[in-house]
């Protein structure tokens, strides 16, 4: 009998200690009633930003051969002119025509082998989502104008990159007329 | 004159309960608070440091009048005479506890003590978030509207250099900042839950714009979407489960729904301009932003059917909208000339009412957030060279400023 009741005073005992532990936070006692310990529910998680863990870019391995290519595709490049845009439009320009019939050679000649990627470039007047929508109308319409120039839709990639991949930082109307673009790239 | 007292009371409650319109009236004076550094001895920066977080939390809390002076004080000792006149003072105290901080707070009125409390990190570069929580906390004890939205973490996309941003974690006064993703341009992250332990983010650096899922507790990152030209997460239900996208496979912007259990992707919209932005709100309904009209503006559609109407008849650029139920908050031009000094601001309407209440007086406001119970507005704010974040206390009629030191902001999400 008192075997018995020993055993059960014992379980009552570790049923009420671990049941107050599970219930409340752990509970300062030389600081009064009021005073209580808590881990913030948020603190505690921010191991979420623990210093150790940041995703990178995957790079790709670049052969003797990429490299060959690397140094064509961007001599290339470099002689393919930005088009540019007015203020909130995706209307090619008469004054940018002769530039895009430029590329529009370029791309049907010498870089025929490559595939074109079309960059939509916005001024930073908003980083919202339509400045990234308002690149990718001026990038689809110089897609067109290729596109009418023989130009396989096949070879054609676009992507906006909206105001984030500015060429020109100042805050002057001179400098945005700059960043409202469409530039030219290849891929192998 | 029953039926008039009757029609005025419903008045009453109908515009008191439209956010468009009710800011709490100040009172003629607030209480008046002061902080005491009770630190016996600890990193003296951190102590600053702390000092200035608390005050500024409590100040974004908008119902004290926070005194800016630093006084050191024992946590025991009566109220520094000083502070004699003071309504509340806050008692704090740092210390270490074998590696990890303890931070405790006394906050004393009419000098009784009314409420203790002890928290606890094991970084000290967590400080920011213990601010934040007793801030909620404080407001919490003087029976305040709830401000759980200042102990959120929230997420951003910053512009380092051309074509290039980091992923950042960090809290609404831009304190603490852990980059997550770097390398390349990584746009437009969304939390994925409520837990805030998951995110959605584009890529722009492959070919097409891709959209990853990042488990920023493990680190792990999983490939969901591809697409040409254009691909945003631009809202995600609470549940979690579905995604409204700015999706453009044919070089057409339009809003998909996706679900990420499924992977089934639904177009929602099929217009020949621009569709993007949407949200989420009450029932079957979402906002986006169209150029429809033949510029940018706001606009509803239910998810059943395909009736589109204008919600937005203010402003000359509305191109960016965050909603919440029935309100909607979102960006318009108010100057004629696109690039002068007065730009854009932010305003507020709601569904069931003709209201519209701006948020912002001067600079360009963009990219606003509600928070999740929408009593507090995020927002993107570019001055000059400057870029920050800045909190809007609706009730309050009340904004708060936070710059970033490096870079520009591209979005966030919180």
């Amino acid at each position: 009998m008192n075997k018995t009741l020993l055993l059960a005073s014992t379980l009552v005992a570790i049923l009420i200690l671990s049941g107050c532990g599970a219930a409340e936070p752990t509970i300062d006692d030389t600081a009064g009633d009021d005073k209580k310990t808590e881990v913030p529910t948020d603190v505690q998680t921010e191991s979420v930003g623990s210093d150790d863990i940041v995703v990178g870019e995957e790079t790709g391995a670049s052969s003797d051969n990429a490299k060959t290519n690397d140094t064509s595709m961007s001599a290339l490049e470099n002689k393919m002119n930005p088009i540019y845009f007015d203020y909130d439009k995706f209307k090619i320009k008469t004054s940018q025509e002769d530039s895009l019939y430029s590329n529009v050679k370029m791309v049907n000649g010498d870089a025929k082998n490559f595939m074109i990627k079309i960059e939509g470039n916005c001024d930073e007047w908003g980083s919202d989502e339509y400045n990234y929508a308002l690149g990718l109308k001026r990038a689809n319409a110089v897609k067109s104008a290729l596109i009418t120039q023989n130009v396989k839709a096949g070879r054609i990639t676009m992507v906006s990159y909206g105001e984030s991949s500015p060429v020109c930082n100042d805050k002057t109307q001179k400098c945005w007329s700059k960043n409202r673009r469409v530039d030219f790239k290849l891929l192998p | 004159m029953k039926v008039i007292f009757i029609s005025i009371l419903f008045s009453l409650v109908a515009l008191a309960s439209d956010a468009t319109i009710e800011v709490i009236k100040q009172s003629q004076r607030m209480p008046s608070l002061a902080v005491e550094d009770s630190t016996d001895s600890y990193d003296k920066s951190l102590n600053k440091k702390f000092f200035k977080a608390i005050v500024s939390d409590l100040k974004v809390l908008s119902i004290f009048n926070v005194s800016n002076t630093y006084v050191k004080n024992d946590f025991d000792d009566d109220v520094d005479v000083i502070n004699m006149k003071k309504d509340i003072v806050i008692k704090y105290s740092l210390e270490d506890n074998d590696g990890s901080t303890n931070v405790n707070l006394k906050i004393i009125r009419g000098k009784k003590a009314i409420f203790q409390k002890r928290y606890k990190i094991n970084r000290t570069s967590l400080y920011i978030f213990v601010a934040h929580s007793m801030a909620y906390d404080i407001n919490k004890v003087f029976g305040s509207n709830d401000v759980a939205w200042m102990k959120r973490k929230v997420v951003i996309s910053r512009l380092v250099g051309r074509g290039e941003s980091e992923i950042v974690l960090t809290d609404y006064t831009l304190t603490y900042q852990h980059v997550v993703v770097r390398g390349g341009l990584n746009v437009f992250p969304k939390f994925l839950n409520n837990k805030q332990n998951e995110i959605v983010y584009t890529n722009l650096s492959g070919l097409r714009p891709t959209l990853f899922k990042l488990d920023t507790l493990s680190g792990k990152s999983q490939k969901l979407l591809t697409s040409d030209g254009l691909l945003i997460c631009s809202d995600i239900s609470d549940d979690g489960k579905e995604a409204l996208l700015s999706m453009a496979p044919n070089g057409q912007s339009d809003i998909y729904k996706y679900n990420f259990d499924t992977k089934k992707l639904k177009r929602i919209t099929k217009y020949k301009g621009i569709d993007v932005n949407a949200q989420f709100m009450d029932g079957n309904t979402i906002a986006f932003v169209s150029n429809r009209l033949g510029y940018p503006n706001v606009f509803q559609k239910n998810l059943d059917n395909n009736e589109v109407d204008q919600m937005v008849y203010y402003g000359k650029s509305n191109s960016a909208c965050s909603a919440h139920n029935e309100y909607l908050v979102y960006k318009a031009r108010e100057s004629k000339n696109a690039f002068s000094a007065n730009t854009f601001n932010l305003h507020l309407i709601s569904t069931k009412s003709d209201f519209v209440r701006r948020l912002t007086a001067s600079g360009v406001n963009d990219f606003p957030r509600f928070s999740k119970d929408g009593r507090a507005v995020l927002f993107i704010k570019n001055y000059k060279n400057q870029s920050a974040i800045g909190v809007i206390r609706l009730e309050y009629n009340k904004n708060y400023l936070f710059p970033l030191n490096i870079g520009k902001i591209q979005s966030m999400d919180w």
